[in-house]
């Protein structure tokens, strides 16, 4: 079953500099979590991407970095699925 | 009225001549003013020699009344009539705009602290010069994210025992 997302995020962690992922469904609901990364945050990382999507609708859905001075946390949405990448700097 | 004025003088004689006192009266009274007061003719002034000291008396009177009047008098038509030079034009234009600068400097307007979205952010031209994404971060990203999606359309409920159980009930 969901041995193919686990794979994914293995994958993701193996990436140089990402400490955590996090995936969430299209209502934010949290589909698997890895690394340094807390379920809880699905929610919110759906409705980040909810709402960057709006400022451009005719656009494909778009890339959300947010950065501090030693992470940098990458969001995006594919079909119903919302990804999140943390990662050291 | 200046011959009234000239039987206040002839009579008191005091040194406070015309100046008012507690002696002076502030009514005439009439029945002296009818009996004592000398007439004088426009023509007595101009032809007899004698009354030229006089005159000239009830003229510097005439003058202080005038001054005292104008003294008490406020006149606010001559108070519009000042005439500004053109150096005090240009002067007050100077002080006024000094004192708005300052004003201006002081109270920071509304308006323009609005214009920055970035208040947070000491050099905005920084932040917003820097480089954007990576691209192997968008590359990592896009990658993942397919791949969970195509990972979680997999997923599928495996079928391993019947739904539905007859329960045996042992006749």
């Amino acid at each position: 079953m969901e041995k193919q997302l686990d794979r994914v995020m293995d994958d993701v962690l193996s990436n140089p500099g990402v400490i955590g992922c996090v995936f969430a469904d299209h209502q934010g609901l949290c589909l698997g979590a890895k690394g340094k990364a807390s379920t809880d945050s699905a929610g919110i990382i759906g409705a980040i991407t909810d709402q960057a999507a709006k400022l451009e609708p005719q656009h494909k859905s778009p890339v959300i970095v947010l950065e501090n001075d030693t992470r940098t946390c990458i969001i995006q949405r594919s079909g119903t699925i919302t990804g999140a990448i943390y990662k050291n700097i | 009225m200046g011959c009234c004025y000239s039987f206040f003088c002839n009579e008191d004689g005091s040194p406070q001549r015309g100046e008012p006192s507690e002696r002076t009266h502030l009514l005439v009274d009439p029945v002296s003013n009818n009996s004592n007061i000398p007439i004088y003719n426009s023509e007595d002034f101009l032809s007899n020699s004698n009354a030229l000291p006089k005159k000239t008396d009830e003229q510097s009177a005439l003058n202080r009344i005038l001054q005292e009047t104008a003294t008490n008098v406020i006149d606010v038509a001559a108070l519009d009539s000042h005439n500004l030079q053109q150096h005090e034009y240009v002067e007050r234009m100077r002080q006024y705009s000094l004192k708005l600068q300052q004003a201006c400097a002081s109270n920071k307007l509304p308006p323009r602290t609005k214009m920055c979205l970035l208040q947070d952010i000491p050099a905005p031209e920084k932040v917003l010069s820097s480089e954007s994404v990576n691209p192997d971060d968008l590359r990592l990203i896009n990658s993942a994210v397919t791949r969970a999606a195509a990972a979680i359309s997999d997923i599928k409920v495996e079928h391993k025992e019947d739904m539905v159980v007859m329960f045996r009930v042992p006749d």
